[in-house]
């Protein structure tokens, strides 16, 4: 039943979006974008999943399995892992650069809270 | 109110105010609900694999050498989408290192603030005394108490009240990481090297960040300054950048297509197999590896920018009660005094 994976993707996209819009730590605002980013791996690797099927390496594959039929189309979806891969250091890579900038704001405003820098005082 | 673990003072809980409960949970279950129902018209477990993985599949052994398909799809037949996502992360590696970076120019990661200090007071000891720069130095400096930093926590007595001011942690943690370390690192070359199983540049790299991070907690910053500090990592993250565009590139000249394969293929399950795939792989591993290190370092090394204010003792009893009027004055005084 891999519905149950998509709709815990689902969930979980719901909950960091819920968070991004009705949090004004910044903290917890990139806490909920990390969910959000987190529920499209849990999406791209459920999509990936095939029943029956066995990991994309042509390397030693399990007794029933010969190479000709993993390549013939008995495996998970090399692609949609790729894309994985792709989005966790994306994922990574923006989540550094909002909490360097999440620092510099707070110095600066001496505030988590993003209504209080939307006032921009000074 | 509530009273913290070492019963010391009562504190207040911080409130955390939120913004428009409702607008945001009717918005969010609106979202919720459209992608609930797309969820029944998506590929389920039984569907057939589409026409680009079957590719990727039966291209890998005969075009590529590669018993690794993944592999084959990130460096290979996607290697253009890799190539891109690569400079991607070194923007935000740059744009980290950018925001994070001090006014003066650092040799180190950590605790260049306080060599700067040492340093100034040697040329310049006169200029150290009196004003209220050096006031405000005096009192950071007593605050945080640099100078009482031992090495390591070992020889001090059991139970001082935190935080634990040693660089190092104790002896079971350094002598675990000495054991740990070497291993781990053999992990990460061997994921990246051995690419005809899973593995490659990404994993590799970030495990040799663990290493990297396990050798910062267990003996301290200053221990590892000499081989962590801006000046060596980043030229090598520059040359692992140069070594992909130049793997890439070069396939627009030896074969007229930018990411095509020029290297000779090998016997597939041999470390050289994978032709071009093997020296993106490692390039990726040290832009993963020396760029996630700058990151992690850049936002370690990040110290305040403002001089310490005098009364800031004041401001943290006083915010829990009116956290409005005292920010005020705080906004006040930083613009009164960057003006």
């Amino acid at each position: 039943m891999i519905v149950g994976n998509y709709l815990s993707a689902v969930s979980l996209f719901s909950i960091g979006l819920y968070s991004v819009l009705t949090r004004r730590n910044l903290l917890k605002i990139v806490m909920g974008l990390s969910l959000m980013e987190s529920s499209t791996y849990l999406f791209l690797i459920s999509l990936a999943y095939r029943a029956h099927s066995t990991a994309p390496v042509l390397l030693g594959p399990p007794g029933h399995e010969s190479t000709s039929t993993l390549v013939h189309g008995s495996v998970a979806d090399p692609v949609l892992q790729n894309f994985c891969l792709t989005a966790i250091v994306i994922g990574v890579a923006v989540t550094g650069v909002f909490l360097a900038v999440i620092v510099r704001i707070v110095q600066h405003y001496r505030t988590l809270d993003a209504d209080r820098i939307r006032e921009m005082r000074g | 109110m509530t009273r913290d673990a070492l019963g010391a003072e009562p504190r207040q809980l911080a409130f955390e105010p939120r913004h428009r409960h409702a607008i945001g949970l009717v918005l969010v279950a609106g979202i919720a609900v459209v992608l609930g129902a797309t969820v029944w018209g998506i590929p389920r477990e039984t569907a057939k694999l589409p026409a680009v993985a079957r590719e990727a599949m039966t291209e890998a052994l005969p075009d590529w050498h590669t018993l690794e398909p993944v592999n084959e799809v990130v460096y290979g037949t996607r290697g253009f989408d890799t190539f891109g996502e690569t400079f991607l992360l070194l923007a935000a590696v740059v744009g980290i290192g950018l925001v994070a970076r001090s006014k003066e120019p650092r040799r180190g990661f950590i605790g260049e603030e306080r060599a700067g200090h040492e340093e100034q007071e040697k040329s310049d000891p006169a200029g150290a005394e009196g004003g209220e720069e050096d006031e405000a130095r005096t009192a950071e400096s007593e605050e945080l108490d640099y100078r009482a930093e031992p090495e390591t926590p070992d020889t001090q007595p059991l139970g001082l009240p935190a935080p634990e001011r040693a660089r190092g942690m104790s002896v079971v943690v350094r002598g675990s990481v000495r054991v740990i370390a070497p291993i781990l690192a053999i992990a990460g070359f061997y994921l990246v090297s051995w690419g005809y199983s899973p593995g490659g540049g990404f994993p590799g790299g970030a495990v040799v960040l663990g290493v990297i991070l396990m050798a910062y907690v267990s003996v301290g910053y200053k221990r590892i300054a000499r081989i962590i500090r801006p000046g060596l990592i980043e030229p090598i993250e520059m040359a692992g950048a140069l070594l992909i565009i130049a793997i890439e590139a070069l396939g627009l000249v030896f074969k007229g297509s930018f990411s095509a394969n020029f290297l000779p293929l090998s016997q597939p399950g041999t470390i050289p197999s994978g032709g071009i795939m093997q020296v993106f792989s490692g390039g990726e591993f040290i832009e993963v590896a020396t760029g996630l290190t700058l990151a992690v370092f850049g936002l370690l090394g990040m110290s305040r920018d403002w001089v310490p204010d005098d009364d800031d003792d004041g401001e943290s009893k006083g915010d829990a009660a009116h956290p409005a009027e005292d920010s005020t004055a705080h906004h006040s005084r930083l613009s009164a005094r960057s003006q």
